[in-house]
């Protein structure tokens, strides 16, 4: 029973942080039906780049969100200004590889400059202590990391939808033609929602950093839990990635201690799998 | 009868396509005379392993359009099989493979059977997940190795029932045969009413439905030709390296190579796959060779994502597709 509430407390704090990384992702695709499949490694130069910070001017960890979030943000604009308003002019091929080659690109790049090595921020605030409640061991770095998450995304949530920015970027998904009559430049529009997407993944990188290692083939792992996450709450669904986030981290957490550790991705895409079998439009999908 | 001729006749090729075509043929026919045993021979099989994976690839991805992202689990489990009945009941190679085969097309059945109700980015995803899922079990299934692999065993003399030889010549020979078999068959596709079929999904999934072709069979076809072509790959390459293991033969960097590799060449098109294997396994081979010494990792990589970043930006057909519009300016 112990054992049972620890994994589902765990599951549920490290489920908001696998929120926080789906919602990017499904801004992305719900604003102009794209994969990206360079997600998890926007997550990977979020994590390096609060590393890098951190260890460079020694600070605490939670002090690079900034750093990173806007790292990735000028990331997320940049390769939607130079790669993806290309790609979309093209086949559905052409969109999902070069995308794809996007990913390999910084993968490589990231094992070329940081080498293989797994890589840990060692000190700071949240590092280390942990809550003791009988039984239950909550550690700070996980209940912080899962606030600062829950924050992100509801700040992400009400730009979504309750400033004009938002809208604007509705709009688009919606229906691009109609938004550019109404006077809404949609190009920018898409590219600031790669931005966010880009935003959201490095605040979910840097908060990551405070308990867990990076290294450059970091990101297919988590991007392969956000298309899970993204495909259970049904895909371009904010409120879906949110539910489906907290399931996530439930099934990875008691999977974990149920069915064996070594099984536990195997898990993931399993659940992935049944979902677009047996329900593709996803919980909260249409 | 008509399907045969249909593969054996390239005239409706232009005329220098058809004079490439035979050079390439004599070149690989020659190839071992001047080179054998070198590691030029070696980089040439593997060549020759890519081009049976990538002229299978294209007909689901090239000229289908379904972006599958799993080859590699179909190599694996053929070439798995090949190795696992050689080392635990000394079942030849010629019996071994045949089930292989059959078993990786099985699995391309039952899975394009439930991935094929998915489209477009929904299923490409799908099919990365379900390799991966592959890909956990065979890391950690102790009977077939697990992540150490399977070694086979070394035969005393050379032996054509178990297909261990003395000389990469034979190695050679045999997946030439198998790649030239390959192109014949992708001579008769492309000409079939199944291949029409493909490149009508291709071009517009529901007005080919409108016209009567059942794409959800149409595409799970396609899908089984394509495991049908990995497992043979996979199986000639767990005798031809004598050594498999899930990060070789089940991993999806592989899947993700051929995928690339067709793309670079030019998917939909008879000679893309041909063109991309030509481009990228040297440059991989030779590029490793020469800078693995100076260690710095995965710069072939990114040397071809970025090749694969600008074509699908600028020219999705590849390489083929520039050669195709220079030739129709002129």
């Amino acid at each position: 029973m112990e054992m049972f509430i620890s994994a589902v407390v765990s599951g549920l704090l490290m489920g908001m942080l696998f929120a926080l990384v789906a919602l990017g992702l499904a801004i992305i695709f719900g604003v102009m039906n794209i994969v990206n499949f360079a997600h998890g490694e926007f997550l990977m130069i979020g994590m390096y780049a609060a590393f890098l910070t951190a260890t460079g001017l020694s600070i605490d960890p939670l002090l690079t969100l900034p750093v990173s979030a806007g790292l990735c943000f000028v990331l997320g604009v940049c390769s939607y200004y130079a790669l993806v308003k290309y790609l979309l002019k093209g086949p559905m091929l052409a969109q999902l590889l070069g995308t794809f080659g996007l990913m390999i690109f910084l993968r490589y790049l990231a094992m070329a400059i940081f080498g293989p090595d797994y890589k840990t921020v060692e000190h700071g605030v949240l590092i280390g202590k942990s809550i003791n409640w009988g039984p239950i061991v909550i550690s700070y770095s996980k209940l912080g990391t899962a606030v600062i998450s829950v924050l992100a995304f509801i700040i992400i949530f009400w730009i979504m939808n309750k400033t004009r920015l938002g809208m604007a970027l509705k709009a688009t998904a919606l229906d691009v033609e109609a938004a550019s009559y109404m006077g809404i430049d949609t190009e920018k529009m898409r590219g600031i929602a790669w931005g966010l997407g880009g935003a959201s993944v490095g605040i979910a990188g840097a908060l990551l950093m405070n308990f867990y290692y990076v290294f450059p083939t970091i990101g297919m792992l988590f991007v392969m839990i956000a298309f899970a996450v993204v495909a259970l709450g049904g895909f371009g669904s904010i409120k879906g990635a949110f539910i489906a986030g907290l399931l996530m981290g439930l099934i990875i957490d008691l999977g974990g201690t149920y069915v064996g550790p070594q099984h536990k991705f195997a898990l993931i895409y399993l659940t992935y799998f049944l979902v677009i079998v047996f329900r593709p439009q996803g919980l909260f999908g249409w | 009868m008509r399907a045969l001729k249909d593969a054996l006749s390239f005239g409706d090729l232009p005329i220098v396509e058809r004079i490439c075509f035979a050079a390439f043929i004599i070149f690989c026919f020659v190839f071992p005379w001047v080179t054998e045993g070198s590691f030029a021979q070696a980089v040439m099989i593997q060549f020759l392993v890519f081009c049976l994976y990538g002229l299978g690839w294209n007909l689901i991805g090239g000229y289908g359009g379904q972006v599958a992202l799993g080859q590699a689990k179909n190599v694996g489990m053929a070439a798995y099989t090949v190795a696992l009945l050689n080392v635990r009941w000394d079942v030849p190679f010629w019996f071994s493979t045949p089930l292989g085969v059959i078993i990786a097309t099985v699995e391309s059945f039952v899975l394009g059977y439930f991935l094929f109700r998915l489209k477009g980015h929904y299923f490409a995803i799908a099919t990365i997940c379900v390799s991966l899922v592959w890909q956990q079990l065979f890391i950690n299934w102790d009977f077939i190795g697990g992540a150490r692999g399977i070694e086979l065993p070394l035969r005393e003399t050379p032996n054509f029932v178990y297909m261990q030889f003395a000389s990469p010549t034979y190695y050679h020979y045999f997946a030439f045969l198998l790649v030239l078999g390959a192109i014949l068959f992708m001579n008769w596709f492309r000409k079939s009413k199944l291949g029409y079929q493909l490149r009508a999904i291709n071009a517009n999934e529901d007005l080919a439905e409108s016209l009567g072709i059942s794409i959800h069979w149409v595409k799970v076809k396609a899908y089984c030709i394509t495991g049908i072509f990995a497992g043979m790959g996979g199986a000639f390459y767990a005798v031809y390296y004598n050594y498999i293991d899930p990060f070789s033969v089940m991993h999806l960097e592989l899947s993700v190579m051929i995928a690339l590799m067709t793309m670079i060449g030019g998917a939909g098109s008879m000679w893309g796959p041909i063109i991309g294997a030509m481009i990228l396994i040297p440059l991989d081979r030779y590029l490793g060779a020469w800078l693995g010494g100076s260690g710095i990792v995965g710069v072939d990589f990114m040397i071809y994502s970025a090749m694969v970043m600008v074509i699908a930006a600028y020219e999705p057909r590849g390489i083929w597709g520039i050669i195709e519009k220079a030739r129709r300016k002129r």
